[in-house]
């Protein structure tokens, strides 16, 4: 009996104690980051060459363009808008830079073409889903569709070289050796963290996805915020693609159009809520590496590629999963 | 001599949180007979039927059915001892036939070798059996019932209701939305319903209907019997007395004295919402509290929002705040104006659950908090300090997020957002919906200190006591237009037979 007690009366302090610590704001992120520590010493444990800084600066390089959509639809989706184009926007940026490439304009020019087709789509995503309240999700499959479809009728379904020093720098280039790619992930996802926790429009992004109907009775311009948030998203797959383009040296039409579920599961994984009104960049940026580490560790592992789809759902579903018994101890 | 009780309910008591909502309650019908249910809002109606539906559990009272005591705990007991409720939102299923709406709950099936299919014939039999006993044999069993009208529905649901063994039928508010015609229609299955020995419960604020139906009618105030009588026995004067009381006034605020009352602040002419308002006039003055009641279909429900620009296809004549002139549009462009909405249905379109206190507070008035690109949440911190503590705001801190909060705090908060702008107008609907009393006493009190800075307030309540205590002068609106305006404060009796009666104009 007494000692049936004891371990009752102990579980009992330390739950609420758990409990206390589950219910703080950052236990999430912190569980993510818990998470990404463990992988990190499991692969250091298996593979002598996981730990190095090379390969851990090649991570973070390989999952950068990944990163840039996951951090401008990040803000999207916490304030319930949906970006599924914003791959087939890359690849489309990847197509018009080497189109514009090829057809004798300066690579620069082709760039901002890109950018601008990036920002024009994402502006139509914004006003359909705002203007028409058409659900985003049917709304940007339909441009994903036409948008990837018209990048292999441009191309033909073919693959373009994209060789100038200077353009292939962005995906190759170090600043003090550190690759270029990664830092403007990182400057990109230090920007719209900045502006979702100080500026007036971070407020309304939280608030329009919290709920639309209440921040429409206040005044807030839920649309607006929405249109410049699709808008972004578009710009990020633009930025995406060219990245992918240098990288590469290439851009082929289907290039980064499957990458798309990354994405939006990095997204998710993060703690974004699909619902809106919840989420921080901060967790999507771990969750981008957690997926980009998981990749590169299993392939040092001469894990087949088969499987490496296989972990990153089941790493999903975890996260998912042990985030709604989170949410659940708290009540 | 009475007959038998079919339902006979004693010394039922129920308290949420330490506070009472019923104290002692009996409640009893007979065997086809129609006993109206009335009280204010809060005065535990929906608390006492939603006992006896299962969906609540009492802390003290015995429930008799045919003079045996029985136990209901959840929804599924109540549809077993033929308690069958009828809620005053319509819930249908537009998609599927009548007869499958009627019959969902129980659809008779057939075996097809070793599964159970849905016998369809046996269905529509049966649903067309149950209309015709309802005198309803013009309705197709086989109509959509999305391409139904809204009365039709309700009486489909009814119908539904039926199934089974029903010997109970509560309605809440049923002729909410319904013409004149379509009330007489839903009267006759009622009576209809009673020669078959059906006992209805008929909750409504619309005595006139009251009156024309039930056999009896039971009050409720503040928890607790307030009388019980006999329809044909009885005066409408009587029965308002019992349902306001005589504690009126010892939780409002003194009215304005008609020096602190100054010009007008909000004038509009022919504000109109088709289906609902049918373009009418009034005005709001400085300093001032001006109350508009109406029974839940009058109308009243869209003014404000309407006002603010929340409701689509609003039409008006002409407008002006401030001797400005106002034109309708969204909003933002109303708060930009000066005037501030505290909504009705808190939850939905009041707060941002996940958000803060904090967060919430600032939402409406977020510029006001901006320094340069960046909010400044030292400036928002101390603002919502200092709100917490002049509304006695119950909160563990700023950060709290407003989601876990009472209603009644929660409500405070959504009242001191709109005091850090520069407010002219405010428009309150429904202030106290939800709200414990002792909350209430604070929110009024906030009210006229609002009023008494010479702001002009709006307060739109379908809670004719509360209109009574707060309100200096009242417009009351029935069927889409204004039926009464009185230019002093005015009792609840007054203003709850004004508004019901032109009920279905």
């Amino acid at each position: 009996m007494t000692d049936s007690n004891t371990i009752s009366a102990t579980p009992g302090g330390s739950a609420r104690r758990l409990r206390d610590v589950l219910a703080k704001p950052w236990a999430g992120t912190a569980m993510l980051l818990i998470f990404y520590l463990i992988i990190l010493v499991i692969f250091t444990i298996l593979s002598p060459y996981f730990l190095s800084l090379p390969n851990l600066l090649s991570v973070g390089t390989n999952a950068s363009f990944i990163g840039l959509m996951a951090a401008a639809g990040t803000p999207l989706i916490i304030a319930g808008g949906l970006d599924l184009s914003v791959a087939a926007i890359a690849g489309l940026a990847g197509v018009i830079v080497s189109l514009s490439y090829a057809a004798g304009l300066n690579i620069w020019v082709g760039c901002g073409f890109a950018v601008i087709v990036g920002g024009v789509v994402g502006g139509a995503n914004g006003a359909l889903t705002n203007g028409l309240r058409l659900n985003p999700f049917i709304v940007t499959l339909g441009t994903m569709s036409i948008i990837s479809g018209l990048s292999l009728v441009m191309t033909g379904g073919l693959t373009n070289p994209l060789m100038e020093d200077s353009f292939n720098w962005l995906g190759s280039g170090r600043i003090f050796s550190i690759p270029f790619p990664l830092i403007l992930m990182v400057v990109v996802f230090a920007l719209i963290w900045w502006v979702l926790n100080f500026t007036p429009f971070g407020r309304y992004v939280y608030a329009s996805g919290g709920n639309p109907d209440a921040s429409r009775m206040l005044g807030i311009p839920v649309d607006r915020t929405q249109v410049i948030l699709y808008v972004v998203s578009g710009l990020s797959g633009a930025l995406a693609g060219i990245i992918v383009g240098a990288m590469l040296g290439a851009a082929a039409p289907n290039a980064v159009g499957g990458y798309l579920l990354t994405v939006i599961a990095a997204i998710i994984l993060g703690g974004t809520s699909l619902f809106g009104g919840r989420g921080s960049v901060w967790g999507t940026l771990l969750a981008v590496l957690i997926l980009g580490t998981l990749n590169n560790g299993l392939t040092l592992l001469n894990v087949s590629s088969f499987w490496q789809d296989v972990t990153k759902g089941t790493v999903l579903l975890l996260a998912v999963g042990l985030d709604q018994l989170r949410v659940r101890v708290q009540t | 001599m009475p007959e038998a009780l079919l339902l006979d309910m004693a010394g039922i008591g129920k308290s949420f949180g330490g506070v009472p909502v019923l104290t002692d309650v009996a409640f009893g019908v007979e065997p086809g007979k129609v006993v109206a249910l009335l009280g204010a809002n809060g005065a535990g109606k929906s608390t006492l039927m939603k006992i006896l539906s299962g969906l609540y559990s009492s802390d003290a009272g015995t429930i008799h059915i045919d003079g045996r005591p029985v136990e209901i705990r959840t929804p599924a007991d109540a549809i077993a001892y033929g308690i069958r409720m009828l809620p005053q939102e319509l819930s249908i299923f537009p998609d599927l036939t009548v007869a499958e709406n009627i019959m969902l709950a129980a659809l008779p099936t057939r075996s097809t070798g070793p599964l159970k299919t849905l016998d369809s014939r046996r269905m529509e039999q049966e649903a067309a059996a149950m209309l015709k006993r309802l005198g309803l044999d013009w309705l197709s069993p086989h109509a959509r019932m999305g391409t139904l009208s809204h009365h039709v529905q309700r009486i489909v649901e009814i119908a539904r209701a039926m199934v089974g063994n029903a010997r109970v039928l509560i309605m809440d508010e049923p002729t909410a939305a319904l013409a004149e015609a379509e009330v007489q229609l839903l009267f006759s299955i009622i009576r209809r319903l009673g020669a078959e020995g059906v006992a209805v419960v008929y909750i409504s604020h619309y005595l006139k209907e009251v009156f024309a139906i039930s056999d009896q009618i039971v009050v409720l105030r503040d928890g607790q019997n307030a009388g019980t009588f006999v329809t044909a026995e009885t005066e409408v004067g009587a029965v308002l007395e019992a349902i306001v009381g005589s504690r009126v006034g010892d939780i409002y605020p003194p009215f304005a004295e008609a020096s602190a009352i100054g010009g007008e602040m909000v004038t509009v002419t022919g504000l109109a919402v088709p289906g609902w308002v049918r373009g009418i006039d009034f005005s709001v003055r400085r300093g001032q509290i001006t109350g508009m009641h109406g029974l839940v279909g009058s109308g009243v429900e869209m003014v404000g929002r309407a006002l603010f620009g929340a409701v689509p296809r609003t039409s008006i004549a002409g407008a002006s705040i401030d001797g400005r002139p106002y034109a309708i549009r969204t909003p933002g462009v109303a708060v930009l104006a000066g005037m501030g909405l505290v909504a009705a249905e808190r939850k939905r379109e009041g707060i941002v659950s996940m958000l803060s206190l904090r967060e919430n507070l600032s939402l409406a008035n977020l510029p006001r908090f901006t320094r340069g690109w960046i909010v400044d949440r030292r400036k928002e911190q101390v603002a919502t300090g200092e709100w917490i503590r002049r509304l006695a705001i119950r909160a563990r801190d700023a950060e709290q997020a407003i989601g876990t909060l009472s209603g009644g705090n929660q409500q405070k908060v959504c009242l001191a957002r709109w005091l850090l702008g520069e407010l002219k107008v405010l428009i309150l609907e429904e202030p106290t919906r939800g709200v414990d009393v002792g909350a209430r006493q604070e929110i009024y009190r906030h009210i006229r200190g609002l009023a008494n800075q010479g702001l002009g307030i709006l307060l739109i309540s379908s809670d004719a006591e509360e209109v009574a205590g707060l309100a200096d002068r009242t417009i009351v609106l029935a069927g889409g237009r204004v039926v009464e305006t009185y230019e002093q404060p005015t009792d609840a009796v007054h203003l709850m037979s004004a508004a019901s009666k032109s009920a279905a104009a």
